[in-house]
């Protein structure tokens, strides 16, 4: 009875064995199995089953930048990877389309040559359709790169590799060297020969196998928006209600028109009023990392400097961190004595305007919000209008001859949706200058 | 007792051998020499989450089947049909149950020409006013081996185990039709001459507009260099008829050398598939159009015109065809200076 315990429990280790080794044969080692199944195939030549499509995974690779389920306060179960925009981030897939041999596809079946792996990346529009920003066939199922502007996107991956189920494929002509040229399939042909010869399918023994995987990701802007700020003088019986209504809409106009870039950079182009153009900068300061993005400043016209001489000016601003949490980011230009922008010189007793548009890489710089801006004290208190325009009658320029006048201020502020910020805080310098400035236009 | 112990433990690691040899082998290292696309993949094939593959077929607009052969630069329109556009969602994953299924947006659509001689892709163009799932393809690559392929995924959201929480994965749907392309650009030849202690010059067709269908195609001949006086510019003699009667006419280009002019020739450009190099022939002919007459050598880089026998209205040409069968010959004039 010992005797049979021992043999009993011998056996069941030798089983427990063989069951091992023949499952291990046929898991982990498909190649094996597929040389098992090719060989089977040339005896009995029979075809193997091929499917259309196989699964494919596909993620986003663990990043920093990579921002939390709820990043800016989002629903967490949006479903969506939280990305930010000028960032480079990797993705990765994979399928078992792509594996050494094709035993997981199709028991039998092996793969002809390489996959075609193609990255796809559509941005969802305004209707909610997703439109094509790159198509990359990379044959990699590895990828990188930036998103350049806010908004949802889908990631997708596209494969499809050639297997083989061990049938003979049709002998169909694409270009038959053993014919004359003349008689040759593309030699001579007529409309009626040339779609779909003979009517014959794409069946044979060589198949294209697909698969594919999307992933959302949402990319938040980190750009703080482009703002133009123009300073009109008026005079004698201009109507300056229109006349800012009228500087509203040619800004409206060129902003969007342009980009938020300036312009024009020449001096002599803007006689009717000066401006200050604050925006992302040439094409090569653009789509910046976040941490390393800069604004470019520029001043054009008579208004800023206390000779009242024409110029244009330009330089780039840093940009600092708002919020490290919802990685929001701050332009801030501030005017001074000790600054580039030495600040806003208007004359006494002439009636000026002010207006400040913005737009943002948010919506690609495709429609305009109006700045809250105004003119402020030291103390913050803001000066009203005198009329439909604003008047100072006492200079306060140069301070050290007029320091019982009180300082005043220019102060703007553009906010995006996503909380991005530039703003503006320059001094407004009265002058005592009866004499026109250089090309003003209201002399 | 002691008995039962031991046929239990057996029993259990006969069950635990059974059971690890079952699971699908995710950590199974990858050879990057042999399947290199895998560089910087860490992830397995397997996916985890409910992203249902939908069936897709592709076939004509017509209804009926793509053709196993089609042909270059004719549009075909293709239409996928797919559950993926289903007002419901699907509501099983491979064979597990998805709780609550909905779609969360539209569908987005990939078609690709893919010519697998180049493992190179191309996408299909979007024509406006076509249903989301037509597309027409243009197959512009003639090849013996090629796929038309259509890639579908849609966002799909489903009641997550915790109350009022949901979960997002996507459904996805992908074919492809195995198709050849046939060829019908003809060659686009040309020839680059050099005078012996002369000047040198070439000029070759190029296919304007490219692609173009129907027939025929058609094709602008530039000429460049000293020999065409056309140094740092390029003569246009423009919308030949792409073929084997491309003509250029003596009042718009010539090829202008001494009687006794010693040429170097060498053909340049080739096919858009495959030239077929038994054909190609070069020299010079008697009189432009039809069949080359030839006059003196054929395929010779070295031309002595003192030598030949030179007819009234010599033309240098050049004879090229691909292994379809297209043919082109191109015939410029040959005149002499003194």
């Amino acid at each position: 009875m010992k005797k049979f315990g021992v043999f009993l429990f011998v056996f069941a280790v030798f089983f427990s064995f063989a069951v091992v080794i023949s499952a291990q044969d046929e898991t982990t080692d498909p190649a094996a199995a597929n040389d098992e199944a090719a060989t089977e195939d040339t005896t009995t030549a029979e075809p193997v089953e091929i499917p259309s499509s196989v699964d494919m995974t596909l993620e986003m690779k663990p990043d920093k930048f990579v921002m939390p389920a709820n990043f800016r306060g989002g629903d967490p179960d949006r479903g969506l990877v939280n990305a930010i925009e000028d960032v480079f981030y990797e993705q990765h897939e994979h399928s078992i389309l792509y594996k050494e041999d094709a035993g997981e596809v199709a028991e039998g079946a092996t793969f002809e040559g390489d996959p075609n792996i193609t990255w796809d990346t559509k941005v969802k529009d305004a209707d909610g359709n997703f439109q094509t920003v790159s198509s990359v066939n990379t044959n990699m199922a590895g990828n990188g790169g930036k998103f350049f502007a806010p908004g949802e996107y889908q990631i997708g991956n596209g494969g499809a590799r050639q297997g083989d189920g061990g049938e003979g494929a049709e002998d169909v002509t694409t270009g038959n060297e053993d014919e004359d040229g003349e008689e040759a399939a593309g030699g001579d042909q007529t409309d009626e020969a040339l779609v779909g010869e003979n009517g014959e399918t794409a069946e044979g023994g060589a198949k294209v196998v697909t698969a594919n995987q999307a992933m959302g990701v949402l990319v938040h802007d980190v750009t703080p928006p482009d703002m133009w700020i123009a300073f009109q003088e008026g005079a004698g019986n201009i109507d300056m209600a229109a006349t800012e209504q009228e500087l509203k809409n040619k800004m409206v106009e060129k902003i969007v028109a342009n980009l938020g870039r300036p312009f024009s950079q020449k001096a002599d182009e803007f006689e009717d009023a000066s401006y200050v153009f604050v925006d992302e900068g040439t094409n090569d300061e653009r789509n910046l990392e976040p941490w390393k993005k800069t604004a470019r400043l520029s001043v054009a016209g008579a208004l800023f400097n206390d000779r009242g001489a024409p110029k244009f000016e330009t330089k780039t601003v840093e940009s600092k961190t708002l919020n490290e949490e919802t990685a929001t980011r701050q332009i801030h230009i501030a005017g001074g004595d000790n600054d580039a922008l030495k600040g806003v010189f208007v004359r006494r007793n002439v009636p000026f305007i002010f207006a400040a548009m913005s737009v943002d890489n948010g919506n690609n710089r495709g429609n305009t919000a109006e700045v809250a801006c105004r003119i402020e004290t030291a103390d913050g208190k803001e000066v009203e209008k005198d009329g439909k325009a604003y008047l100072f009658r006492v200079p306060n320029y140069p301070r050290e001859d007029y320091k019982d006048q009180p300082e005043y201020f220019f102060v703007s502020k553009a906010m995006d949706k996503s909380g991005n910020l530039t703003t503006v805080r320059m001094p407004l310098h009265i002058v005592n200058i009866q004499a026109a400035f250089e090309g003003g236009r209201n002399q | 007792m002691k008995k039962i112990k031991i046929a239990i433990f057996a029993a259990v690691v006969m069950f635990g051998s059974m059971v690890s040899a079952q699971e699908p082998p995710t950590g199974a290292p990858v050879n990057l020499e042999k399947t290199p696309w895998l560089k910087g993949v860490e992830l397995s094939p397997y996916p985890t989450d409910l992203t249902p593959t939908l069936p897709l077929s592709i076939y004509l607009e017509n209804g009926e089947a793509v053709p196993a052969t089609v042909t270059e630069d004719v549009p075909l329109v293709l239409v996928a049909d797919t559950a993926i556009f289903d007002n419901d969602p699907p509501t099983h994953a491979n064979d597990q149950e998805i709780p609550n299924p909905r779609w969360d947006a539209s569908a987005a659509v990939s078609w690709y020409f893919i010519d697998w001689e180049k493992n190179q892709n191309f996408n299909a163009s979007t024509t406006p006013g076509l249903a989301a799932n037509q597309m027409v393809v243009i197959p512009t690559t003639p090849t013996g081996k090629g796929s038309v392929t259509c890639h579908m995924a849609r966002r799909l959201r489903y009641d997550a185990p915790e109350p009022g929480r949901s979960k997002v994965s996507y459904a996805n749907s992908s074919s492809g039709r195995d198709i050849k392309v046939l060829d019908i650009t003809p060659p686009l030849c040309g020839l680059e001459i050099s005078v012996e202690k002369g000047k040198s010059g070439s000029f070759w067709p190029v296919e304007y507009p490219p692609d173009k269908y129907p027939l025929p195609k058609t094709a602008n001949v530039y000429f460049s260099g000293g020999l065409f006086d056309a140094v740092d510019k390029e003569v246009v003699v423009e919308a030949l008829e792409l073929g084997p009667n491309m003509i250029v006419a003596a009042a718009q280009v010539a090829v202008k050398v001494a009687p006794d002019a010693k040429l170097t020739i060498r053909v340049i450009g080739g096919d858009n598939y495959k030239l077929d190099n038994t054909k190609l022939k070069y020299g010079i002919c008697n009189a432009a159009g039809g069949e080359p007459i030839p006059v003196g050598p054929i395929n010779e880089e070295t031309i002595d015109l003192a030598t030949l026998d030179l007819p009234d209205n010599p033309h240098i040409f050049v004879d090229a065809a691909d292994t379809t069968g297209n043919r082109q010959v191109l015939f410029v004039p040959l005149k002499f200076i003194k």
